[in-house]
């Protein structure tokens, strides 16, 4: 018989749900996070563009994110906390 | 905020447990180190430990160091249990002495000296503004000085904290409701006071301490190899069982207790404590005493500054390369020479594995799922190399980096595959240099310029050849930089990567042809010697994205 340290994270984590799904666009305001690769912009323009003019979204907010090799810092997640939802945009 | 030179209002609150707490009856005459703290703010909690030691340092003055919370009793005597806070901790619920001293951020720091004159007025997180405090109660009390805040302990040198509470919106429009709001609803949060959501786990960026590992027994049928891969010890290959007897062991050597938290290790942030790294380097085959090197690895890959969260999760193929110089290699039995970078000897190996090991077990960076290389790199088996000093005509790494000759240093580059560089025919410096100059315009990719790093690891034949030719480390890393560059005709291929950038890239002459340089900085050139005396085989290792935007590479001593 042998005993062994678990040599894995054992931390407990609180669960998280899911943010809750909008039932649609029209109306909402959205937020469209770049991640900040090559021609993300672009990507993000036309995108802008289908949104309002297909869905009807009413009112586009956009943030860059400083690097794509960290997360989002704190203050800008908080100046997204408003919108009704985000869209966080690869590009390369 | 008050600064240096103003006369420190007095005032008086209640400590934790109520009783009265004024400033100038406290310091009387004295110097005294008031730090404003809110019990949610990572920085703050980051510097608790920090105002503990210098508590420490004091022994019977300890109480001249007072923390001042800005949250209610419920979340400030949470704080103080889970640090072990023994100087005195005051209640600034309605926040008025925050409005005095009115600081713009947390945590702030206000050292009131001889008079009640301010003598330093710092906010955020400095190491050095705390060596700093430090120094002056203790030369002021006749106490030795001592650093409180070690350069090389894994936290960062710096960081900024979070707004004070006194100009938050909330508090600073309608002040008595938010305040009541704040200290009554338990959640330690600000301007969330008013949502009835209970408050996430505040964050503690280097917790001190972490739980102890728990222990699994197995049935005398089950055999501990197969048990350490089917529970994803280590999935991909097999280890050493981690058992309790030979943790021990590893553990009797390493002058920490053994829930010390060592760094939290990304992206999961698992706690890195120094049981659950003796359990990784037992099981990936290390002698108890490579845990002296292995400690400072972990403590560098932890450093923000490395971005092992990036460097863990891109789809690129990079993974610390541990590179170890100093005398603690050849003490320790790390290879530098013939075979360096292969299964050349057990501290190599196991060192480097059981940086991996801690990296998926704690790190939570599995292949597929949080780790999306592409590729992936045959270093992430393990990656570890010792400079080969005796074959070195130059200063070995750490020297170059400003330690001591007697010291050693690991430094973590994150760095993708290894591209050998056959140059047996040049007889000058020059030669060598333009030949790996050529290997080095490829790193990354070939037209992307200017945020690339990488490692040239000379060979000691390639070594002798520049030195001869006069040719010292500095200017080796010099004409590299120079010679470095990637013809504009390679441009013509409009669409390709790289190109989008190349606004931003510098045109240089090459031999007469124009040039984007490769390079931004000749820093981002590191070179190293290592490897056998035979063969003119040198190499080149291109790393992640370079700086602070990516990843930058980080040196440790080696030390406990």
């Amino acid at each position: 018989m042998s005993t062994l340290v678990n040599p894995l994270d054992e931390s407990s984590r609180d669960r998280q749900s899911p943010a809750p799904r909008l039932d649609g666009l029209e109306g909402k305001t959205l937020a469209l996070l770049d991640i900040s690769k090559p021609r993300g912009k672009e990507f993000l323009d036309r995108l802008e563009q289908l949104l309002k003019e297909r869905y009807g979204v009413s009112r586009i907010v956009r943030e860059v994110k400083p690097t794509y090799t960290k997360p989002a810092p704190g203050a800008l997640l908080e100046r997204l906390a408003f919108v009704d939802g985000v869209i966080e945009a690869l590009a390369d | 905020m008050l600064i240096v030179g103003d006369q420190a209002p007095d005032f008086s609150l209640p400590r934790l447990d109520g009783t009265d707490w004024g400033l100038e009856e406290e310091a009387a005459g004295d110097p005294l180190l008031l730090a404003f703290i809110e019990t949610d703010c990572p920085t703050c909690r980051l510097t608790i430990p920090y105002l503990k030691r210098l508590a420490e340092a004091l022994g019977p003055d300890s109480h001249r160091v007072v923390a001042v919370s800005q949250d209610g009793g419920q979340e400030t005597r949470e704080l103080v249990e889970a640090y072990d806070v023994s100087f005195p901790v005051l209640l600034d619920t309605d926040l008025d002495v925050s409005r005095s001293y009115d600081p713009p951020s947390v945590p702030a720091l206000f050292l009131v000296g001889e008079g009640g004159r301010i003598e330093l007025s710092e906010v955020g997180f400095h190491k050095g503004d705390l060596n700093s405090a430090a120094e002056k109660m203790l030369s002021s009390l006749g106490l030795p000085v001592q650093t409180v805040a070690d350069p090389d302990d894994g936290a960062p040198a710096m960081k900024p904290g979070c707004t004070s509470r006194h100009l938050e919106p909330a508090v600073a429009v309608e002040s008595g409701e938010a305040t009541t709001e704040r200290t009554g609803g338990g959640t330690g949060g600000g301007t969330g006071g008013a949502d009835s959501e209970p408050s996430p786990k505040p964050i503690d960026l280097l917790p001190e301490r972490a739980p102890a590992a728990s222990r699994v027994t197995l049935a005398d049928d089950e055999d501990p190899y197969e048990y350490c891969m089917s529970a994803g010890f280590s999935p991909f290959l097999p280890v050493v069982p981690p058992t309790a007897e030979r943790v021990d062991t590893f553990l009797a050597g390493v002058p920490h207790p053994p829930d010390r938290v060592v760094g939290l290790v990304p992206p999961c942030y698992g706690p890195a404590t120094i049981e659950k790294i003796a359990a990784n380097a037992v099981m990936a085959g290390c002698k108890p005493e490579y845990m002296e090197v292995l400690i400072p690895v972990i403590r560098a890959a932890c450093d923000e500054r490395f971005n092992l969260h990036g460097v863990q999760a891109t789809t690129h193929s990079a993974t610390p390369l541990i590179i170890l110089s100093g005398p603690a290699a050849a003490r320790l039995g790390f290879a530098s020479g013939a075979g360096v970078f292969g299964n050349v000897a057990r501290a190599n190996s196991s060192v480097g594995r059981a940086l991996q090991l801690v990296m998926t077990n704690l790190g939570g960076a599995l292949p597929g799922e949080i780790d999306m290389s592409a590729l992936g790199n045959p270093g992430r088996f393990s990656y570890c190399v010792a400079e080969n000093h005796e074959e070195s005509p130059w200063e070995p790494l750490h020297v170059e980096l400003g330690f001591g000759e007697d010291e050693s240093t690991v430094t973590l580059f994150a760095a993708g595959g290894l591209t050998e560089v056959s140059e047996h025919t040049a007889r000058t410096g020059a030669g060598v240099l333009r030949t790996i100059a050529a290997t080095l315009s490829m790193v990354w990719s070939w037209r992307q310029c200017g945020r690339v790093d990488a490692v040239v690891v000379l060979c000691p034949e390639h070594a002798a050849t520049l030195s001869s030719d006069g040719f010292t480390k500095g200017d080796a890393r010099d004409f590299l930089f120079e010679h470095t560059g990637v013809p504009l005709r390679a441009f013509d291929h409009e669409g390709t990567e790289g190109t989008q950038a190349r606004d931003s890239y510098e045109e240089v002459l090459i031999d007469g042809e124009p040039h984007y340089r490769k390079f931004a900085d000749p820093s981002q050139i590191r070179i190293i010697v290592a490897g056998g005396t035979a063969g003119k085989f040198s190499a080149v290792m291109g790393g992640w994205l370079a700086g602070a935007e990516g990843s930058q590479t980080v040196t440790y001593p080696v030390k406990w």
